[in-house]
């Protein structure tokens, strides 16, 4: 409850204060934010000047979907090294990090969209996506679409600890928020995919997801001639194919699934009223002492590789035949040798590509950002809230001696631990939502 | 001279008794038998599978829903539901005495011979089952009444090659029981009606159908056009339109978007001649399985003779055999009483009720 009314105010806070102009804070700045500003020289001010023009630009593009977006540099804008040893004095015991808190990639404002070269983002794709997201005929019963599990009211997930699956299964991992996706370059929770269209196709055609037979898609959008005007519109091409409607769900989504209108983004453009005390406070937890930016790092909050936490085996898997199926049959599928399918009672992330025994259940290091929105948390949905979260790392995750040697015991007080909380609530921006659009009909062909 | 008279004679004989075998319709001739004994244990895994939704993908239909006992091991409609979220675009054919034809399918693409094959096609066809049977065989694994099952009849756990044996077993052990027809055959003049005699008479010789349906199985096993113009209801419903031109398209048909027909056995063989061409079903339960054709355009068997009698369809495609054949109303109803002297007593069985899902010993697989 308190958190929620500092986060509110914080927001209104956010909302009625002017911008502040002065200077963009990259990183180091954030740590100095209650004791003023580091001193830098005018080269570097001039550089995050640069970088505070283009990402509120970005911003503003994303905001509208811009044809423009797809043109711009997708290089981040340049951020200072962390400073992680500076004093700030916003907690009276930071832990001296050690030096892999000093060299990951500092926090910082999200940089432009990346768009692969083979597929520019237009407004004729984006708004073909967003009806193809929609379209339950993208799945084999006709009965589930893309928002079936990323769904607007839910943070673009399903809201559920284990998503719900195609009908007549369940699915065997949390669903992911598809806001901000397509920064990934490792979809998936344990990054099985390079990019949005190959997640797409693999969400489309997976068995327990959408359970599509790709032929019969196309044939379903070739008789419906809205959906045929637009697909000329969008790629000129005669028919819809199935690449193409994965390259429009992948633009939509790289176009309107984006989020980067945080308090902390605020922070980050120069706002130091956009954070509460706390959440700054939160912050400097999350640099140093928690310990979180070891792997949370970067502008998109992941350092994108995998690790093992140890966490809770989800009950769900003790409870549902179903969900016992759909564990086998990963399993299965993914080419586990005998031995391994026969013990499995657990969700194995990268090992299922990899078959290496150190990578048994390790995943890719999900954003932080709009975590609002997006409960309950982790591959296997077992925490329902932050705080849980938090309380599972500072006790140093769980007993597994295997477990990633990034992951041990803080020592944070309840205090602390609210902090942090409210730092992480200062990542989610405004809720995305998206009206569901009216989808084009069949249409028979005329009989002689 | 006399000699050379003789020779010619013989050699005349010798041709047309020739000409008489490639020609003439084989025999009709009681229904044989399977030839080979199935384990009673498979044939009741099968039925239960046979029955169960969970061999397709969203876990709604099974195999019954389609081949259903109410309605001759057929689904009464003229073209098959076809999963959920498609339409099918023919006509489901009676899967009684499957085991004892020679091709299977309207286009003839799969043998008899290798039923669990077929099943395997039902299960994975995007307009079947839409099933991937990898998740059928853990489905199966959570339900421990099966792994019983499998174990007893296979010696072993569920695997899919058990799974289409055990279905194919279950649709092999259907076949038709008690034909009046057969009974006839095989001496018993009273098996059926003097009508339905006539029929036979008819059937044989005025009305030609043995041309094309014939010996033991009441089907020559080969492909012909009745001239037929297609079910419109095929492009009317997008849905069906589109399982059509998946279909073809699939089975690389080049212009599968414009077709307008059933491509039939052309669809197979690629060989123009064989447009249109559709495999001559059996009559064997023709009674029980109304809507008649490959697309179920003819509601009743007096409406399939009345169509013959007037001549088939007016594709060019057609069967130069099919042309009018005069026949009188008593004629054609005689036709009708033979044609249900062909099917058996009902084949009723019991719709199993299904074991559940239940919970495994997380780990112990």
């Amino acid at each position: 409850m308190v958190s929620a009314l500092l986060r509110t105010l914080s927001r209104s806070q956010l909302l009625s204060s002017p911008r502040c102009k002065l200077l963009v804070w990259c990183f180091a700045g954030c740590l100095l934010a209650t004791s003023g500003c580091g001193k830098k020289d005018s080269a570097t001010t001039e550089t995050t000047e640069k970088a505070a023009a283009s990402a509120s630009d970005v911003a503003r593009s994303s905001a509208k979907v811009a044809n423009d977006v797809a043109a711009k540099s997708v290089t981040a804008p340049g951020q200072p090294k962390p400073n992680t040893t500076a004093s700030d004095g916003t907690s009276s015991n930071v832990a001296v990090p050690n030096s892999t808190l000093d060299s990951v990639p500092p926090l910082g404002p999200l940089p432009e969209v990346p768009v692969p070269a083979d597929n520019p983002i237009t407004q004729a794709k984006v708004d073909l996506g967003r009806l193809l997201f929609f379209d339950n005929r993208l799945s084999g019963d006709a009965g589930t679409s893309c928002a079936s599990c990323h769904d607007a009211r839910l943070g673009w997930g399903d809201g559920q600890a284990i998503s719900r699956g195609y009908a007549g299964t369940q699915h065997w991992r949390n669903s992911q928020t598809t806001i901000n996706s397509a920064f990934f370059t490792k979809l998936f929770w344990a990054g099985e995919v390079p990019s949005l269209e190959a997640q797409a196709k693999s969400a489309i055609t997976g068995n327990l997801a959408g359970n599509g037979d790709t032929v019969m898609i196309e044939e379903r959008l070739a008789l419906i001639p809205e959906y045929v005007d637009l697909f000329r519109e969008a790629f000129g091409s005669s028919q819809p194919s199935f690449d193409l409607v994965l390259k429009a769900i992948a633009s939509f989504e790289r176009a309107e699934m984006i989020s980067r209108d945080s308090p902390f983004d605020e922070f980050l453009a120069g706002d130091k009223d956009a954070l509460s005390e706390d959440a700054k406070k939160g912050l400097a937890l999350f640099q140093g002492k928690a310990r979180c930016i070891a792997c949370h790092n970067g502008p998109l909050m992941s350092d994108e590789d995998y690790h093992f936490l140890d966490l809770p085996q989800n009950k769900l898997f003790e409870k549902d035949p179903l969900r016992q199926v759909a564990l086998r049959y990963q399993h299965y599928i993914r080419g586990v040798p005998e031995d391994v399918y026969r013990n499995a009672d657990s969700d194995l992330g990268l090992y299922y590509t990899t078959k290496k025994d150190s990578d048994r259940g390790r995943f890719r290091t999900p954003s932080l950002r709009y975590l609002e929105y997006t409960a309950p948390y982790m591959h296997n949905g077992v925490f329902g809230t932050v705080e849980d979260v938090i309380n599972f790392y500072d006790q140093g995750g769980g007993d597994e001696p295997n477990q990633s040697p990034l992951i041990q015991p803080l020592n944070l007080t309840e205090d602390e631990k609210s902090e942090l909380a409210e730092f992480l609530y200062s990542l989610s921006g405004s809720e995305i939502r998206i009206q569901t659009p009216k989808l084009p009909e069949y249409q028979a062909v005329a009989v002689d | 001279m006399s000699r050379i008279f003789g020779t010619l004679t013989i050699l005349l004989v010798v041709a047309s008794s020739v000409a008489r075998a490639q020609s003439e319709p084989r025999l009709l001739a009681v229904l044989p038998s399977l030839g080979k004994t199935l384990d009673p244990a498979q044939v009741d895994l099968g039925r239960q599978l046979f029955f169960d939704p969970r061999l397709s993908g969203d876990a709604t239909i099974s195999c019954a829903t389609c081949h259903s006992p109410e309605h001759g091991w057929a689904d009464g409609i003229a073209l098959s539901k076809g999963y959920p979220g498609t339409r099918y675009f023919r006509n489901t054919p009676t899967i009684v005495n499957a085991a004892l034809g020679r091709l299977m399918y309207w286009d003839g693409r799969l043998p008899s011979s290798d039923l669990p094959t077929l099943v395997r096609d039902h299960i994975s066809e995007a307009h079947f089952l839409q099933a991937d049977g990898r998740l059928v065989i853990e489905r199966m694994r959570q339900v421990p009444e099966y792994e019983r099952q499998f174990n007893s009849a296979f010696g072993g756990e569920p695997a899919y090659g058990r799974i289409l044996n055990a279905v194919a077993a279950f649709v092999s052990s259907l076949t038709s029981q008690e034909v009046p027809f057969d009974k006839f055959l095989a001496g018993d003049e009273a098996a059926i009606s003097d009508e339905a005699k006539r029929g036979l008479a008819i059937f044989k010789g005025k009305a030609g159908c043995i041309q094309c349906h014939d010996g033991a199985m009441l089907s020559d096993g080969k492909f012909h056009s009745l001239g037929l113009n297609a079910n419109p209801e095929i492009f009317q419903d997008p849905l069906r339109h589109i399982t059509f031109r998946r279909f073809f398209r699939t089975l690389g048909v080049p212009d599968y978007a414009a077709m307008r027909h059933d491509a039939g056995l052309y669809c197979v063989t690629k060989v123009k001649h064989d447009r249109e061409l559709i495999r001559t079903p059996t009559l064997r339960e023709v009674s029980k399985t109304a809507p008649y054709m490959h697309d179920g355009q003819l509601p009743t068997l007096e409406a399939v003779v009345s169509f013959y009698n007037s001549g088939g369809g007016p594709r060019a495609s057609k069967d130069a055999r099919v042309k009018p054949l005069g026949l009188t109303d008593v004629e054609q109803a005689d036709l009708v009483e033979f044609l249900k002297s062909l099917s058996g007593k009902p084949i009723e069985v019991t719709k199993p009720s299904l074991p559940a899902y239940q919970l495994r010993k997380l780990g112990d697989n």
